[in-house]
């Protein structure tokens, strides 16, 4: 094809010929016409220049001649060592004015993905056709991708230490309001467990299993340089402003974060303008969630059946010899029956399995299908003296439990520019506005309502004939033979109002100031401000656990600040000369962080006209502040010898108010040493293998996760009263400890990073760390007035193996793949406790063992061998005085004869031993298809919720694995689960920790499945679209588990009570389709 | 928007010199404002909370700490809740309508069939040696520090000393052998290992408290509800009860009725009238009251021990038995002034008023010690003495005003049995008659004649008289060793 080209000529010509071979004529045209007018009018402003200038341009393409925008180029005059950089901008090109005709110039080519270019010594000609043609080559699996470290940030080639990067585009195949749900499965050594599903409450993150016992676990999280403080929400953060996410998980890479280091550090870099490109950004997606859990209760014909089972053999086991089944109910009652030994007195009809009576699935009732959706708007763009980046994003999730849910307003702001050849400014600014419906999910039976749900028989309706909320039926109902009291929950989830309001707004604004080359002097001012406001009110006309409506109505509200800021000072030297590489740097920071907190409560509320404290006449107000402050030092020395000896050690030193007066202070040093085989001359020069690496980290990083003022003997109000007079009294509540400081975890890592044939990259850590003077809440004898004592003391271990290997751009035919996989093992151990102190048990039930030798939190509990089916068994074996037919057969561990606490024994634990993900994108032409797998192995949960459910006490709903399973002598002969009895045993209360009820959690869950179709680029030029896409997703399609509880992520927030589920909200399976538009 | 065309950057003629020191200043401000004020922004006191480093050193102070012992006797795992369920659901006066209620923690005590992980003596034992230390760190410090009238830091020595007296004789006879503190923690660690004492040092140190009481506490308060000189003197009286010692109990309790102090009031229904709180027949009562701060400062004893179905909350828990409402005869005041009918006829105690505000809020002070008790320990001290004719004088004083004719029994043996009778009668719902069981050696005669009169197969031994270690204890120190 032939075009007449006026004023192109020489190079440029070959790239417009390369443009013609690949593109198709009318696009090329269009591009040509832009470009015919911007050679114009770059001619017309040449002839005001002096002649011995020009301009050099060019063009960067990629291996398939498409153009790159926003290509870094650097141009050094190879005479007066001048440096000058630009980017390319939309079409791929760049421009230098005022180049010196005669003058060789080099130039360097670099974007993120691709393999850095260099041109050397290109000579500048006369006239204005000085011309270069740049095509990049995408890099091996990403090995020359940047990552973020801390400070700063290195090329993936040269780190030493043990960190996983995520990019945004794998986090948002995930529809959900915060990225650590996002990031299940995607790195290595990273378990995110969705504990309470409830849309937004967040995650718990744990990196490299848990190192503390009764101090936080929570990694700390870094926004673009700012640290928020643990506990902020992470609900706050829009994922689609997130570009990439680093993981620091060994303690030497994250020990320059110091003393809030050991748990890991998640750095989060949002999004920003690119180049000379404004693009402006359309996602918008919308679904539905529905329930995925596992829980199938009982119907009510089944539930009767059980019911009375369990009356009958309670009120004939008390006294066998004088009491029978057939006891009617006024012979019971004369007999001495308690209440629970009499059927209840509208049962018949249901044994009679007369049809059509009401049967209601509670779970049904409370749980629903619920929309979710994201709008959200970006703009980026700039220009080479300026980036910005500002979105808008509107989300909105109910949750599948009626009456919960999150809107959220957020927006993101950032602005970087370069004032001046040395100084650099830069600012972003997050608000964001949260607004949820939600409940405590915390169990209770009056107030959440899957634990309300739990105890509701199915013979109550939730709604009456004409629609209106039935109340306090089943309380009425079940009075007088004392079944389970309980309030309907569609009712109580209607009725109260509990809302959370959260405004925050965190950012900072940074000076960059480089006085020479290579210096940098940064401060950089950070702040996080969040305003939340709780609103509560239940209403005196819906009942609650044991209480029929009406009750007093209550409310209250809680009113909370924080304001946090930081201030951080850097200096930064980079320099390379010869085959040395080195950056030095040096800072300090201060932090602190001032809250305040008050809860009024309210009572006396007359009738329910008003649904806030507004209508209370008594009122009882809770204060809360605190403040806390860090300051820091920090340095690091990185250095590189000839690229392929990678060396650096850094040390921060850290104050902190949270610590007592004697122990303010502590140091957290690290080294790293890394050496790049395959650069060595030695290695065999083979093709295939891009990079072989290996890597070693020793450091130490702190946890100072505890309250705010623990080192401190607190006196808190307990007053007392004479009269009507209120004597205003304070105790102590916790003894002093004036040198309570951080524990400490040392850390050794191990890695090799190996990148194959261009597209695979495999990495393998191994790591041990030992987390010492832990911050250890010490159970200690209570006579000493306190049950527990904050200290320094004991140790804990965790090790463990990591593999990640991941291809990029692997081309199978027409198809492109790529693909991560990780897996991870982890263990821990106990290695120290308190003085003396062997074992620490704990939690509901004492089910829980942290135990010197043992893992953390170990289920704890008896071990349940049989049921017992004749008196014979238990009058030959030891067992608890008490025990029935139809209990558990205990084990007698210790062989003493007698079944006593010694008799217990450990079961596992929840921390996992393996975790793993799977992720992979398949690419055919427009259309993409990708998934991702995450799961978990050698998990335990102690659900509480089962135990009320499967115990057989006759008093909670049951499910049907109970059902099916229940020993009943004449039914089920062969059940091995104890049988109904509402006359609950030493033995049946001892063996709620037992085997039968720690369960199994172990799962693999597809997180994510996604469709998306592209549309060609033919359309999209027409409409002036750089990009259009949609997809469909779905997430948690499917999990595969043996876990019949709500929710296999679920556990206490407690470490030593980890596993620890009751009633857990569950992680819903969701159908989400969207959209994408870039102009 | 079009690429901007850049501007010629202004040249900066600033000497290398120049900058350096520039940062060099710069950086040294940074760290001159890292050293000085930050550092001293490490120190933070708590804004909301106190701190025992700088608390406890004027009267004032002192004045609160108090109150909070007191506050501790509050507490559920003491008068809030627990024990007054603790010192009858044994026996045979009460007992728990649905024993599987709250885990069975009340249905454990009522058919002895208790656990060590029982949470009612966790909390007892927890709360007990809270309120042991809050009384060790006032008398701890109380020597230093001013007080405006040395008569007012005398009453409050001998109050803390009744009060750690009081926890002390409570512990001991639940626990048997408890492990005795009494000095202020200052490192919670050395009391790993200590193990349990033995009950005779407890009860000299119970008696050498009370005894120091006695010498300081005054006769009377205008503080309603604090310890006064009657109180450490009826309570030792029953510890020498408790330990057989009838001659000290008769003469110390004498000095109770010689100080004409206390009077029985004419009606019984009188005694526990919200409106006639700390009245003459009152020595010591753990207060509490509805509606006051927040409604934190009444008890739900009211609400756990009404029979459920009759208010919201209502769990039955220590409920008079059938068989114990029928001891009261027709003429006897006491039937309708202390128990209560449900319209199932369900006997409960109205000693425990009604909440005016919520069922968990309830104002009824808890009566630990009274006038009346006081003359039936005498009349006990007496008859084991072997002065019968007296005992009965004494026992008539209660009989009478229930509107009883007096005691007719002549013998020793009778005697006794009319008073433990009339104790019963007198003090049901006040916690007391597991303990006189315990004390008179009868607990395991009357309470298998009482289960077989029942029908109850249950049946106990010397074994069940004192109640199991809290777990909790002995999973945190192994020093402490299980009853048998």
């Amino acid at each position: 094809m032939n075009v007449p080209l006026n004023g192109i000529k020489g190079r440029y010509c070959l790239i417009f010929n390369h443009i013609m071979q690949t593109n198709k004529l009318k696009k090329t045209i269009r591009k040509f016409k832009c470009f015919a007018a911007f050679a114009l009018l770059i001619m017309i402003t040449h002839a005001v220049y002096a002649q011995q200038n020009t301009s050099v341009k060019g063009t960067v393409v990629d291996e398939k001649g498409a153009t790159l925008p926003g290509v870094s180029v650097m141009m050094v005059d190879q005479t007066t060592k001048k440096q000058e950089s630009t980017v390319t901008d939309l079409k791929g090109i760049f421009v230098f004015n005022n180049v010196k005709i005669g003058n060789r110039y080099d130039f360097s080519f670099n974007y993120v993905g691709y393999e850095k270019k260099t041109s050397p010594a290109f000579l500048i000609n006369p006239g204005t056709n000085n011309s270069i043609l740049i095509r990049m080559e995408t890099s091996s699996s990403g090995l020359n991708d940047v990552v973020v470290v801390g400070y700063g940030s290195q090329r993936k080639t040269k780190i030493t230490g043990a960190i996983s990067q995520v990019k945004s585009e794998e986090l948002n195949k995930y529809a959900g309001s915060n990225f650590a749900q996002q990031l299940a499965g995607k790195a290595a050594g990273v378990v995110i467990n969705d504990a309470s599903a409830q849309p937004g409450t967040d995650p718990q993150i744990v990196i490299r299993g848990i190192g503390t016992l009764t101090a936080g676990v929570s990694p700390l999280v870094v926004v673009d340089g700012f640290p928020l403080s643990e506990g902020s929400s992470l609900n706050t953060v829009n994922p689609q402003d997130i570009e990439t996410i680093d993981i620091l998980k060994d303690p030497a890479s994250a020990a320059i974060y110091g003393s809030r280091a050991a748990n890991g550090v998640i750095l989060i870099t949002t999004k920003n303008g690119r180049s000379d490109k404004n693009t402006v950004s359309f996602d918008f997606y919308t679904g539905a969630q529905v329930r995925a859990d596992k829980v199938d209760l009982v119907d009510g014909y089944q539930f009767a059946q059980l019911n009375t089972e369990a009356r009958d053999w309670g009120y004939v086991s008390r006294n066998p010899t004088s009491r029978s089944i057939s006891d009617d109910y006024a012979t019971r009652v004369s007999k001495g029956a308690n209440k629970r030994d009499l059927r209840l007195n509208y049962i018949q009809p249901y044994l009679n399995n007369q049809p059509g009576l009401t049967n209601t699935d509670w779970l049904d009732e409370i749980f629903r299908t619920a929309p979710i959706s994201s709008y959200n708007v970006a703009v980026s763009g700039g220009n080479d003296k300026s980036k910005y980046y500002f979105s808008g994003n509107y989300f909105d999730q109910d949750g599948i439990v009626i009456e919960t849910g999150l809107k959220r307003y957020s927006m993101s702001f950032k602005f970087d520019s370069k004032l001046s050849k040395s100084f650099d400014v830069g600012l972003s600014i997050n608000p964001s506005y949260n607004r949820q419906k939600f409940f405590q999910n915390d169990a209770s039976r009056s107030s959440d309502a899957i634990g309300a749900a739990l105890i509701m028989y199915p013979f109550f309706p939730a709604r009456n004939n004409d629609g209106s909320l039935a109340i306090s039926q089943q309380i009425t109902a079940n009075t007088p033979e004392d079944g389970a009291l309980g309030e309907n929950p569609v009712a109580i989830m209607e009725k109260t109002k509990y809302n959370k309001n959260l405004f925050r707004t965190f950012g900072n604004a940074y000076l960059n100031f480089k006085p020479i080359t290579g210096l940098t002097f940064k401060s950089l001012l950070g702040g996080d401000y969040s305003n939340s406001f709780i609103d509560f009110f239940t209403p005196s006309d819906v009942g609650e656990y044991r209480t029929a409506a009406p009750k007093p109505a209550r409310t209250s509200e809680t009113n909370g600040s924080v304001i946090n800021y930081l201030w951080e000072n850097t200096l930064t030297f980079e320099k390379t000369f010869g085959k040395h590489d080195i950056n030095v740097l040096a800072g300090t920071t201060f932090q602190k962080e001032s809250g305040n907190n008050t809860l009024v409560s309210g009572t006396g509320i007359p009738d329910n006209n008003i649904d806030n404290i507004a209508g209370a006449s008594s009122f009882s107000v809770v204060p809360q502040r605190y403040v806390w402050t860090q300051l820091s030092y920090l340095t690091r020395l990185q250095y590189a010898y000839a690229n392929k000896y990678l060396f650096s050690a850094a040390i921060r030193r850290d104050g902190s108010s949270r610590f007592g007066q004697d122990a303010k202070w502590g140091n957290f040093p690290s080294v790293t040493g890394g050496w790049i085989v395959s650069r060595e001359d030695f290695f065999p020069k083979v093709n295939w293998i891009d990079l072989l690496k290996f890597r070693a980290t020793y450091g130490k990083a702190g946890n100072n996760q505890i309250g705010n003022y623990s080192s401190y003997a607190l006196a808190n109000p307990l007053s007392y009263v004479s009269g009507s007079t209120l004597l205003p009294g304070f105790a102590a509540v916790n003894p002093a400890n004036s040198t309570l400081s951080w524990e400490t975890k040392t850390s050794y890592n191990f890695g090799m990073d190996l990148g194959l044939f261009k597209v695979l990259n495999l990495s393998a850590n191994y790591y041990s760390m030992v987390t010492s003077d832990l911050l250890l809440q010490v159970p200690v004898p209570s006579q000493s007035g306190y049950d527990s004592a904050l200290q320094n003391v004991g140790r804990a271990s965790n090790k463990g193996l990591e593999l990640e290997l991941s291809g990029t751009n692997i081309k199978l035919g027409p198809l492109s793949w790529n693909f991560g996989a990780n897996i991870a093992s982890n263990k821990n151990k106990v290695l120290e406790l308190g003085p003396g102190q062997n074992q620490i048990v704990t939690g509901t039930n004492s089910a829980f063992r942290t135990k010197v030798g043992g893992p953390i939190a170990e289920l704890y509990g008896y071990n349940v061998t049989g049921v017992y089916k004749n008196q014979s068994e238990i009058d030959n074996s030891p067992h608890v005085a008490g025990a029935l037919l139809g209990d558990y057969i205990v084990q007698d561990v210790n062989g003493d004869g007698k079944i006593t606490p010694d008799d217990r024994m450990g079961f596992g634990t929840y921390a996992p031993k393996i975790t793993y993900g799977f992720n992979s994108s398949l690419a055919y032409k427009s259309f993409e298809l990708s998934f991702s797998i995450n799961g978990i192995w050698g998990r335990k949960i102690y659900d509480n919720g089962l135990v009320n459910m499967e115990s057989g006490e006759g008093f909670s709903m049951a499910d049907t694995y109970y059902y099916e399973n229940r020993y009943h002598p004449v039914n089920n002969p062969n059940g091995f689960l104890a049988q109904p009895n509402t006359n609950y045993s030493a033995n049946r209360l001892n063996t709620n920790a037992s085997n039968i009820f720690f369960q199994k959690a172990d799962y693999i869950r597809l997180r994510n499945v996604q469709l998306t179709y592209n549309l060609s680029s033919k359309l999209l030029s027409k409409l002036k679209v750089s990009r259009a896409s949609v997809y469909v997703t779905g997430n948690n399609l499917l999990t595969v588990t043996n876990f019949r509880g709500f929710n296999p992520d679920a556990t206490s927030d407690n470490v030593l009570t980890s596993g620890y589920s009751n009633s857990n909200y569950p992680v819903a399976r969701s159908f989400v389709a969207g959209f994408n538009l870039t102009f | 928007m079009k690429p901007s065309s850049s501007l010629p950057l202004k040249n900066h003629n600033i000497p290398m010199k120049k900058i350096i020191n520039k940062i060099l200043v710069t950086g040294g401000l940074f760290c001159l404002l890292g050293i000085t004020s930050c550092t001293k922004e490490l120190n933070q006191q708590p804004i909301t909370s106190k701190s025992l480093t700088n608390f406890l050193t004027t009267e004032t102070e002192v004045e609160e700490y108090v109150n909070a012992v007191y506050g501790t006797l509050q507490l559920n795992g003491l008068y809030g809740l627990y024990l007054p369920a603790i010192g009858e659901i044994p026996s045979d006066n009460t007992f728990d309508e649905v024993p599987a209620n709250d885990s069975g923690m009340y249905g454990q005590l009522d058919q002895f069939t208790t656990v060590a992980s029982n949470g009612m003596l966790s909390d007892l034992w927890k709360n007990s040696y809270q309120g042991i230390q809050r009384a060790n760190t006032v008398l701890n410090r109380i020597d230093g520090i001013p007080y405006a009238s040395a008569a007012t830091k005398q009453a409050r020595k001998g109050e803390m000393h009744f009060v750690r007296a009081l926890l002390y004789f409570n512990m001991v006879r639940v626990f048997g052998d408890v492990p005795l503190v009494i000095k202020e923690t200052t490192n919670p660690n050395e009391f790993f290992g200590q193990g349990r004492t033995n009950k005779d040092l407890v009860y000299a140190q119970i008696i050498s408290d009370l005894t120091n009481a006695i010498q300081e506490l005054p006769a009377s308060t205008t503080t309603s509800g604090k310890a006064v000189k009657t109180a450490a003197q009826s309570l030792i009286g029953k510890v020498y009860l408790t330990l057989g010692k009838f001659a000290e109990s008769k003469a110390v309790l004498a000095d109770v009725v010689a100080s004409g102090r206390h009077q029985l009031l004419a009606e019984p229904a009188d005694i526990f009238a919200l409106t006639n709180k700390n009245n003459n027949e009152i020595i010591f009562a753990v207060q509490f009251a509805s509606g006051i701060n927040g409604n934190s400062e009444g008890s739900s004893a009211y609400q756990q021990f009404s029979p459920s179905g009759t208010i919201s909350g209502a769990k039955g828990h220590n409920l008079p038995t059938k068989s114990f409402y029928q001891l009261y005869s027709a003429s006897d005041k006491r039937k309708t002034a202390y128990v209560g009918l449900t319209s199932a006829g369900t006997p409960f105690s109205t000693k425990l008023k009604a909440s005016a505000t919520t069922p968990v809020d309830g104002g009824s002070n808890f009566v630990v010690l009274r006038y009346a008790d006081v003359l039936l320990m005498l009349a006990e001290d007496e008859n084991e003495l072997g002065n019968t004719e007296t005992a009965k004088t004494y026992l008539n004083l209660v009989r009478r005003r229930a509107g009883l004719a007096d005691a007719t029994q002549q013998s020793q043996v009778d005697v006794r049995d009319a008073i433990t009778l009339e104790r019963r009668l007198e003090l049901i719902g006040e916690g007391h008659r597991w303990f006189d069981l315990l004390r008179t050696g009868t607990a395991v005669s009357v309470m298998n004649a009482w289960f077989a009169s029942q029908n109850i197969t249950t049946r106990i031994t010397n074994r069940d008289l004192l109640q199991p270690i809290p777990q909790d204890q002995i999973d945190t120190d192994p020093a402490i060793k299980q009853n048998p």
